[in-house]
């Protein structure tokens, strides 16, 4: 249950980033809310999921999906660049940022 | 270019800030600086996406949040600096300025490639 509730937590957080992109096209209260709503639920399923997960792993989870679905989101719904140096530096990131968490 | 990526940046310092309010506010001042960080890191990372790549941009600020909030524990609140952490900080930050010359190299093809644009468009309305 508690596994199930960090991975829609990490897709609320998906979509937290597509209101992001949203408020920067149209910037209507729908947007707005959107954004709210959905990292609403993100932090709250991530704070959920943490009474049974230790906190390092449910981060490393969270941030892991919300990076790399940010990154995937860019490229196939914006048309973002797929260059290979691009994608390289963001798993550089993402590795780091999944292992800091981890073993915090 | 450069005015985005420092945008993002602040994104990135305000959300340390937040990440140890929540974790450790308790007065209702501590939880007023802790909103006003949220706040004011999502107003900023807003401005980052307009120019910048959302994909590029949500992971630039969520490792440096992490990195920062990692380094504040090390720094203000006597964490051990175990040495895997300063090397993951140390490759996160590669990854982050590798990430910033990469969007500038194809942010100024893609100025160029306007810059062509305007000077036909010019010469024809001359």
């Amino acid at each position: 249950m508690e596994w199930i509730a960090l991975f829609i937590a990490g897709l609320c957080e998906v979509l937290g980033v597509f209101a992001i992109k949203r408020v920067t096209e149209h910037r209507s209260l729908l947007s707005y809310l959107l954004l709210v709503v959905a990292f609403g639920a993100s932090f709250s399923l991530l704070m959920f999921a943490m009474t049974r997960i230790s906190m390092g792993t449910a981060y490393a989870v969270w941030t892991g999906i919300g990076t790399v679905g940010s990154a995937v989101l860019g490229m196939f719904a914006f048309g973002e660049p797929k260059e290979w140096r691009r994608l390289l530096f963001i798993c550089l990131i993402l590795v780091s940022a999944v292992g800091l968490k981890w073993i915090s | 270019m450069q005015k985005e990526w420092l945008l993002l940046f602040l994104a990135g310092i305000f959300e340390v800030v937040w990440v140890s309010g929540l974790k450790h506010a308790t007065a209702w001042w501590e939880w007023l600086i802790t909103l006003t960080a949220i706040w004011f890191s999502f107003k900023v990372l807003i401005d980052a996406a307009k120019k910048l790549p959302i994909g590029t941009v949500y992971a630039v600020f969520t490792g440096l949040g992490t990195a920062g909030t990692v380094m504040t524990e090390i720094l203000l609140l006597q964490e051990p600096a175990h040495p895997l952490k300063l090397a993951f900080i140390a490759t996160l930050s590669a990854g982050v300025i590798g990430l910033k010359l990469v969007t500038k190299d194809q942010g100024e093809k893609a100025r160029r490639k306007e810059h062509g644009v305007d000077r036909v468009v010019h010469r024809r309305s001359v």
